[in-house]
């Protein structure tokens, strides 16, 4: 531990300022509030603030933030990051600091972030021992009042010095090249920094009424308790604002912003929030968390329960600033819990230990958020709304997909959508997308023509485990679009015709004219290794059709199989799980012998953005393919 | 070949119209994407053939009603600009007046003489394809609304409320301020421009799809507003929106 006179420390800040290499942030008074700033001089730096507005995460994690950049001419590039300077951040409370450190652990799983690193790498986190807490902080109460690590340097006020606790090689060069006149503690200033971390330990007004250690598994023991939920939430603006101001929030959203030339433009990452109405909206309409009750419940399992499975803490470190912030005044977390706790009272059921989740994060490589250049090669209109599209990427490489992966395609100037690669992995060079216009990138795909440019990224995601099925007797069902991702494993089975054993496939749609890859269709009948029974819902009286009438439930009593050596993959629109596996179950066919794809709204592809979240389970990531014994339990699954 | 563009205003103070025109050096930019047949607050030239009918003012009498639906006709997307065109805008509050008196009082002794109806945005009367939000509208968003036109997406605007603009914009809540605000329950997409600048959201972009009103009465008149006055301030820009719902 050092000692600096704050005179000298003033003075060290100054010539931190002085150095134009470097960007200086610190705790500036707003009105009558503080927010981190840039530094013109020492003297405006509030080292005895409360809490910011905002928490220093605005510097890793932008409120809007370049990814990419595009021109029409020459494809998509990284964003440019040479003007990015070593930013000295000055004045971080300790939960703040913890926050940071979540959001680390966060942005390195699966995939590390580039942009968040780049400036995680670059800054140097000065942070101060709280002198003044705000009424509704509670860091005390979740373990983050004060800390031990995560800091270059950390300082406590001591009167008429600062003294300086050294966290990194990087803080102390920084002290050695800027700070004059620094002493070593002596043996009362340590003793009074640990009675000022004392003092700290008592500041909060606000009390859990139970050990924090229980949030998971008490959260666990609610989610079903609506009426809890709606009393809660019942005065909820949806505004956000809560999400918005959370120091370990990291939902995000990514939109193109095109020159006004069109020749050229941005594709930006904006903050987002689950507590937003559209948040798990997709192209067609569907909201998957509709409702305010069921968005604000999210809220506190994401914090509480999601992110303390995959990581071990919870993450949210007690700044208050949710609660501060919440006009209705819902969003405070100990009242929230304080009350939860009574609920379960209540319920009669006994919480005596802790979760100990299983924590096993692993991460390989950078996320790359520059699509690939690819060409539509081939464009054939299959009905109304549907087309499929032959794509070829210009590095000539191959796509390389698991069938059931999907890949996020870019359109310039309109923006990325996930999509399901319809072709088989056995077919080389080009791949194949059978696309619905319904959204801004697929209506704006279907104007595109052979030629064309558009960007791709991925494959991303788990799709059908082929080797695992080798040998199994295969029951594909498959209602509307979604014969376009379950056409990929389909056609792979076929051209690996041996390997498997009885294949039968259901196809479902609303009338004939919807049906997609008709001539595919009408080669299987010929076959004799595969059983083919499509079906309609209804048929117009000036349309032929000799098959089936019926939705596609109507089919499974019509098929042999045995469900002990079947595996049903079964894709389809969201309303059509339910069915079809309530029929397969009247079928004896076990759990884990149905397999199916889900849709969802996808961002990033790699577990990121938050959008595709089903409680536990990001869509993107540990998806879309699923074993249906996987996410029975998983209530926002089906 | 460019689309052709016109603009036409109804009710209204042809504001949004002056925040095209002073677009200034993107206008040009702008012009070189699309071809502006009719603007009769920059030109005097006037074209029937155009594919982008931007509309500005509420429909305030029966007869504009057959205006708006030839506009229907000729174009084939139509975008309203500002609030008295995309919700009625402050036109509708004299829907909550005596319109005899109202027109008394604008007209005195001509009131015979003019005609009025309740105050009404352009979609009471014809479909709209797209809108630009604002009293006046921002011309970034215009550009934006123009930019999505051309390259065949639907525009991008927000169905959440300006707080979310203000806590990116690290602004301190108005009510903090001692304001009275309505952005909790206001359409963003404004960048939270009035409580940016100090004051705070009067709600001239309308309202969010699903505004929870009572929650943000309840915290107007918790904030200190009289019943009264938290019904008035939904009324100025609501006013259309509030009698629909």
């Amino acid at each position: 531990m050092r000692i600096i006179l704050k005179e000298d420390f003033e003075k060290f800040v100054n010539s931190l300022i002085k150095d134009e290499s470097l960007s200086v942030i610190g705790v500036k008074s707003k009105g009558n509030k503080f927010a981190f700033g840039h530094l013109d001089s020492a003297s405006e730096l509030r080292l005895d603030y409360d809490v910011t507005i905002l928490p220093p995460k605005k510097y890793f994690f932008p409120q809007r933030e370049t990814l990419v950049t595009y021109n029409v001419a020459n494809g998509f590039a990284a964003k440019d990051s040479s003007d990015l300077k070593p930013t000295v951040i000055l004045g971080v409370h300790p939960y703040d600091i913890v926050a940071l450190l979540h959001m680390d652990e966060i942005f390195r799983e699966t995939k590390s972030d580039p942009y968040y690193f780049e400036k995680r790498k670059a800054s140097i986190i000065i942070g101060v021992n709280i002198q003044n807490m705000s009424e509704r902080c509670f860091a005390p109460q979740m373990g983050c009042a004060i800390i031990d690590h995560g800091y270059d340097l950390m300082l406590t006020d001591l009167g008429n010095r600062y003294a300086i606790n050294i966290g990194s090689q990087k803080g102390e060069q920084l002290l050695d090249k800027y700070a004059k006149n620094v002493t070593d503690a002596l043996a009362r200033d340590v003793q009074m920094v640990g009675q000022k971390k004392q003092e700290i330990m008592n500041m909060s007004q606000l009390k859990f009424n139970f050990p924090t250690e229980l949030i998971p598994e008490m959260l666990n023991k609610t989610y079903d308790q609506s009426g809890f939920w709606e009393k809660h939430s019942e005065k909820c603006l949806a505004c956000g604002s809560c999400v918005l101001v959370c120091p370990t929030c990291y939902c995000f959203d990514v939109k193109d912003d095109p020159h006004l030339s069109l020749e050229h433009g941005e594709r930006v990452r904006t903050w987002d929030g689950c507590l937003l109405e559209d948040f798990a909206k997709i192209a067609s309409g569907e909201n998957f968390r509709p409702t305010r009750p069921t968005r604000y419940r999210h809220r506190y399992f994401k914090k509480g329960k999601y992110l303390f499975d995959r990581f071990g803490f919870v993450s949210c470190v007690g700044c208050g600033r949710c609660s501060s912030n919440c006009l209705p005044d819902i969003a405070n977390p100990v009242n929230l819990f304080n009350d939860m706790y009574s609920e379960v009272l209540n319920m009669g059921v006994v919480i005596d230990a802790p979760a100990e989740p299983e924590v096993n994060i692993k991460s390989e490589g950078d996320i790359n958020y520059v699509p690939k250049l690819a060409t539509i090669i081939n464009k054939v209109p299959m009905t109304a709304n549907e087309m499929l599209f032959e794509i070829k990427l210009d590095d000539g490489s191959t796509l390389n997909q698991v069938p059931g992966q999907f890949i996020q395609v870019s359109v310039f100037g309109v923006g990325e959508a996930p999509i399901s690669v319809s072709s088989s992995p056995t077919k080389k060079g080009a791949f194949q997308l059978c696309v619905r216009k319904i959204g801004n990138v697929t209506t704006r795909l279907h104007m595109l023509n052979v030629g064309d440019k558009v960007g791709i990224r991925g494959p991303f995601g788990h799709g059908f485990d082929t080797e695992f099925l080798k040998g199994k007797d295969l029951l594909f069902v498959a209602g509307g679009l979604g014969i376009a991702p379950l056409r990929s494993l389909f056609n792979y089975v076929l051209d690996n015709r041996a390997d498997y054993g009885r294949v039968t496939l259901l196809y479902g749609c609303k009338e004939p004219r919807e049906l997609l890859f008709g001539d595919e269709m009408v080669a299987l009948e010929k076959r004799d290794d595969v059983e083919y029974k499509p079906t309609v819902d209804w048929c117009p009286e000036n349309e032929l059709w000799t098959g089936n009438i019926g939705v596609i439930t109507t089919l499974i009593p019509q098929v042999n199989f045995d469900p002990e050596s079947t595996y049903a993959i079964v894709v389809g629109p969201p309303i059509m799980y339910k069915f079809v596996i309530a029929d397969l179950k009247k079928r004896n066919v076990p759990d884990d012998h149905i397999i199916l794809s889900l849709e969802r709204r996808m961002k990033c592809g790699v577990g990121k953005c938050g959008h595709c979240q089903i409680n536990q389970i990001y869509v993107c990531r540990d998806g879309p393919v699923f074993n249906y014994s996987k996410i029975k339990g998983v209530p926002e699954a089906l | 070949m460019k689309p052709k563009v016109a603009f036409f205003d109804f009710a209204g103070c042809e504001g949004d119209e002056l925040q095209v025109a002073n677009l200034e050096e993107e206008l040009l930019t702008l012009l070189e994407q699309v071809e502006i047949v009719s603007f009769r607050e920059v030109m005097k030239e006037h074209s029937d053939n155009y594919d982008i009918a931007f509309i500005e003012g509420s429909c305030t009498r029966l007869q504009d009603e057959d205006r708006l639906k030839e506009i229907r006709k000729n174009a084939k997307i139509v975008v309203a600009i500002g609030a008295c065109a995309t919700i009625g805008g402050i036109n509708s509050l004299k829907n909550y007046q005596d319109l005899d008196d109202v027109r008394r009082t604008v007209y005195g002794d001509k009131a015979k003489l003019f005609d009025t109806y309740a105050a009404r945005p352009i979609d009471a009367v014809i479909p709209v394809d797209a809108y630009v939000h604002g009293c006046p509208i921002n011309r970034e968003e215009f550009l934006h609304v123009v930019k999505s036109l051309l390259l065949g997406k639907k525009p991008d605007i927000p169905n959440y409320p300006v707080c979310v603009e203000c806590k990116k914009n690290e602004n301190i809540c108005a009510f903090e301020r001692g304001e009275f605000c309505v952005g909790p329950v206001t359409r963003a997409g404004c960048n939270s421009c009035c409580v940016n600048e100090g004051t705070k959201c009067w709600g001239c972009r309308g309202l969010v799809d699903n505004p929870n009103e009572n929650s943000q009465k309840e915290i107007l008149i918790k904030y200190g507003l009289t019943v009264d006055d938290a019904i008035k301030k939904f009324r100025l820009y609501f006013g259309w929106q509030e009698r629909k719902r």
